[in-house]
C-alpha cells in the first residue's frame, strides 16, 4: 500500500532573531505588502484598458459580470420551440423529480390533439437548483440557464414565476440542450427489465 | 482598613463573588454553525460548559424517506456544506453497496477528483476561519482566495459553486470539461504560493503560537473512547483514516500520506489540515494523471439515467425512464453501512430500504458529533480565550452536526 504516514513537526521553536519581534515584523510586512503591490498593479492595468493582465481575484460587480462554466445552473427555463409554442407536453416528470416540490403543472390539449402546459408555475423562492427537472425531461423542453443575476425580490410571492416569464427561445438554450444531450451517454439501452 | 481585619471577615461573601454564567452564541461570530455554550465561569477559567446543539436542524432524516432514493443527493450537499461532494460520494457509495454494483474505474476517479476539491475548499475554510478568529484576517483572505480557485474547478466540473449535487446512485453527472487538466493544474501552483504566504504569516507567529499551542488537548486514549476521527484523532497521534484503513474507490492505487500529529492540541490539529491540503493535491494531481477513458455510469439501465437521445428514439427506454421517475429506483431490501473520509472524519450512512423507491431510513453518522461532546472535556479548567482556537479546531458545521 502506498500509503504512508507522515509526522507534522508541531516543535515549532523560535530563534532570537524570531523573537525580536521586528524582524518578524517586517517578514510579515513583507508578505502582506507584495500581496498590496500586486492588487494595487492590477487595478493599475485595469485603468489602462489591460484587463487581461490582471491579477485580482474581485469583480466590480455591476459594472462587470462573470461568464459562468458551460455546466453552471442557473435559472431553470421552460424551451420555446422556433414555431413560437413551448415544447413541454405536461407529462409531469419534473413536477415528481423536484425534490422541494417547486413545480406545479396543469395540463392541457391544443385542437390537434397535442398536449401543452395551460398553466407551469415554478416557484423561485423554493428552487434549489439541482437541476434533476432538466435531467429527467423526456422533450428537452426545460433547462437550466446561465441566468444568475437579480433573481432577488422583495417577496416571496413575486419569486413565482408563471409560464410567460419562464418560456426562451430555443436559439438561446442551444448550446446547454447540446450539453445535456451529451450526458450519460454511451451505454446500453433498456434490455427487457421492468 | 479596620474592617478588613477585623476577626470573621470573610473577603469572598463580603464582596458577593460567584462564578458568572453566561451565554456565549447561537449569534455569537466565533459560533459559527449556530451553536450555544452555556459557560459558568470563574474570573476568566471555565468552570463548566454545557454545549447546546440543535439551532440548524433541518428533519434530514425524515425528508429522506420522502424523497427517491436518488432525490437525496441534493440533501446530502447541504451536510457539510463546506465539503459537499464528499457527502454525495458517502451516499451513492453506501446505496451501491446496498445493491452490489461498483462503478467503472473512470467514475471512481471522477469522485476521487471531486472528493478531494471538496474536502480542500472544507480545509480552506476551517483554517482560514480558525486564523480570523484569532485575528489574523489576513491569513484568512489569502485562503478564502484559494478556495474561490477551487470552487471555480469545481463549478466547471459539477455545476455549481456550493451544492454540487453531483454524484448519483451508479454514477456521476458530468464528464471533466476540456481543458480541466490545465486550469487544475494552474489553480494549484497558485493554491501552493497562497499556502506558502499563510504558513509564513502564522507558523512562526508568538501570538498564534501561544493561543494555539497546549490549548484544547485531549489524550490519545480519550480521543479513541470519546469517537474522535479524522484529523482530530490524526492530531493525537492515531493514523487512523478511512481512506487507508478500509480503501474505498481508487484511494488504494494512489501515492500519499496520512499526516499525524502527537500531542493533539490545537496546534497539532491545525498543522494536520494544514499538511493534508498539500496531500489532497498531490492525490488531485496523480487522478488527473492516470485517469483512465471510458464510460461513467455503470452499464444497467436500471441503475443509470439514460442517455436523452435514447429517450427521444426508443419507446422502451422512454417508457423505463417514466417508470423510473414516477416509481423511484427500487433498491432491494437491506440495509447497509458505508463509512468514507469526510473533511472532518469518519462520515458513515447507514441505510435502510424496504425494496420500495424510497429509504426506508438514512442515518448520517456525523463526524462533528462527537467532537462536539467532548468539548467539555477539553475546555473545562482553561481560559475563556482558549474556547475560541478548541472550537475553531473541533470545526462544527452546523448542517452536518444537527442535520
Amino acid at each position: 500500500m502506498a500509503i504512508g504516514i507522515k509526522k507534522v513537526d508541531s516543535n515549532i521553536t523560535l530563534t532570537l532573531w524570531e523573537r525580536m519581534y521586528a524582524p518578524e515584523i517586517i517578514r510579515g510586512l513583507y508578505i502582506t505588502m507584495r500581496h498590496f503591490t500586486v492588487n494595487l498593479w492590477g487595478l493599475a492595468l485595469e485603468a489602462l484598458g489591460r484587463r487581461d493582465k490582471r491579477k485580482i481575484m474581485t469583480v466590480y460587480y455591476p459594472e462587470e459580470t462573470l461568464t459562468p462554466p458551460p455546466a453552471y445552473r442557473g435559472r431553470p427555463v421552460l424551451v420555446r420551440a422556433e414555431n413560437g409554442l413551448e415544447k413541454c407536453v405536461a407529462c409531469g416528470l419534473c413536477e415528481v423529480a423536484c425534490p422541494p416540490k417547486c413545480i406545479k403543472i396543469t395540463g392541457g390539449e391544443r385542437e390537434n390533439g397535442d398536449r401543452y402546459p395551460l398553466t407551469y408555475e415554478l416557484d423561485g423562492g423554493r428552487c434549489i437548483f439541482c437541476g434533476f427537472c432538466e435531467e429527467v425531461c423526456p422533450k428537452d423542453a426545460i433547462v437550466m440557464s446561465a441566468e444568475w443575476r437579480e433573481l432577488c425580490e422583495y417577496g416571496r410571492a413575486r419569486m413565482v414565476y408563471q409560464k410567460e416569464a419562464l418560456l426562451y427561445p430555443q436559439r438561446n438554450l442551444q448550446k446547454r440542450i447540446n450539453l445535456i444531450r451529451s450526458r450519460y451517454f454511451g451505454v446500453s439501452r433498456y434490455r427487457g427489465k421492468a | 482598613m479596620s474592617e478588613l481585619i477585623r476577626p470573621g471577615y470573610d473577603f469572598h461573601k463580603e464582596t458577593h463573588t460567584e462564578p458568572m454564567v453566561i451565554n456565549m452564541g447561537p449569534s455569537h461570530p466565533a459560533t459559527h454553525g449556530t451553536v450555544r455554550f452555556f459557560l459558568t465561569l470563574d474570573g476568566e477559567i471555565i468552570e463548566q460548559i454545557e454545549v447546546e446543539i440543535g439551532y440548524l436542524h433541518r428533519a434530514f432524516e425524515k425528508e429522506c424517506e420522502n424523497q427517491f432514493w436518488n432525490g437525496v443527493f441534493p440533501y446530502t450537499d447541504r451536510l457539510d456544506y463546506t465539503a459537499a461532494a464528499l457527502n454525495n460520494v458517502g451516499y451513492a457509495l453506501a446505496a451501491e453497496k446496498l445493491i452490489g454494483i461498483t462503478v467503472p474505474e473512470r467514475c471512481q476517479y471522477l469522485r476521487v477528483i471531486a472528493g478531494e476539491l471538496a474536502r480542500l475548499s472544507g480545509h480552506y475554510t476551517n483554517l482560514g476561519a480558525a486564523a480570523l478568529e484569532l485575528g489574523a484576517l489576513t491569513a484568512f483572505i489569502y485562503f478564502v482566495e484559494a478556495r474561490e480557485l477551487v470552487w471555480d474547478l469545481i463549478e466547471s466540473l459539477c455545476g455549481a459553486r456550493l451544492t454540487h449535487n453531483y454524484v448519483r446512485i451508479g454514477g456521476v453527472t458530468a464528464d471533466l470539461p476540456e481543458g480541466f487538466a490545465e486550469h487544475a493544474r494552474e489553480v494549484f501552483r497558485r493554491n501552493r504560493e497562497l499556502w506558502d504566504d499563510f504558513a509564513k504569516l502564522l507558523l512562526k507567529n508568538r501570538i498564534f503560537l501561544d493561543r494555539m499551542r497546549a490549548t484544547g488537548g485531549i489524550s490519545r486514549q480519550d480521543a479513541i473512547e470519546w469517537g474522535f476521527t479524522g484529523p482530530c484523532l490524526r492530531a493525537c497521534g492515531v493514523p487512523y483514516d478511512v481512506r487507508r484503513a478500509q480503501p474505498y474507490l481508487v484511494y488504494g492505487q494512489l501515492d500519499f500520506d496520512i499526516p499525524v500529529g502527537e500531542t493533539g492540541d490545537n496546534l497539532d490539529r491545525f498543522l494536520v489540515r494544514l499538511e493534508e491540503i498539500n496531500q489532497s493535491i498531490r492525490i488531485l494531481e496523480q487522478c488527473l494523471e492516470r485517469i483512465p477513458p471510458g464510460p461513467i455510469n455503470v452499464d444497467n439501465p436500471e441503475w443509470r439515467q439514460p442517455s436523452k437521445d435514447d429517450i427521444h428514439r426508443d419507446m422502451e427506454s422512454m417508457i423505463f425512464h417514466f417508470k423510473n421517475t414516477f416509481e423511484g429506483q427500487k433498491i432491494p431490501a437491506g440495509e447497509v453501512y458505508q463509512a468514507i473520509e469526510g473533511a472532518n472524519g469518519e462520515l458513515g450512512f447507514y441505510l435502510v430500504s424496504s425494496g420500495a423507491g424510497k429509504p426506508l431510513k438514512c442515518r448520517v453518522r456525523p463526524p462533528c458529533f462527537a467532537l462536539t461532546s467532548a468539548m467539555p472535556l477539553m475546555v473545562k479548567g482553561a481560559f475563556l480565550a482558549d474556547l475560541i482556537p478548541t472550537f475553531d479546531m473541533i470545526n462544527l458545521i452546523g448542517g452536518e452536526c444537527d442535520r
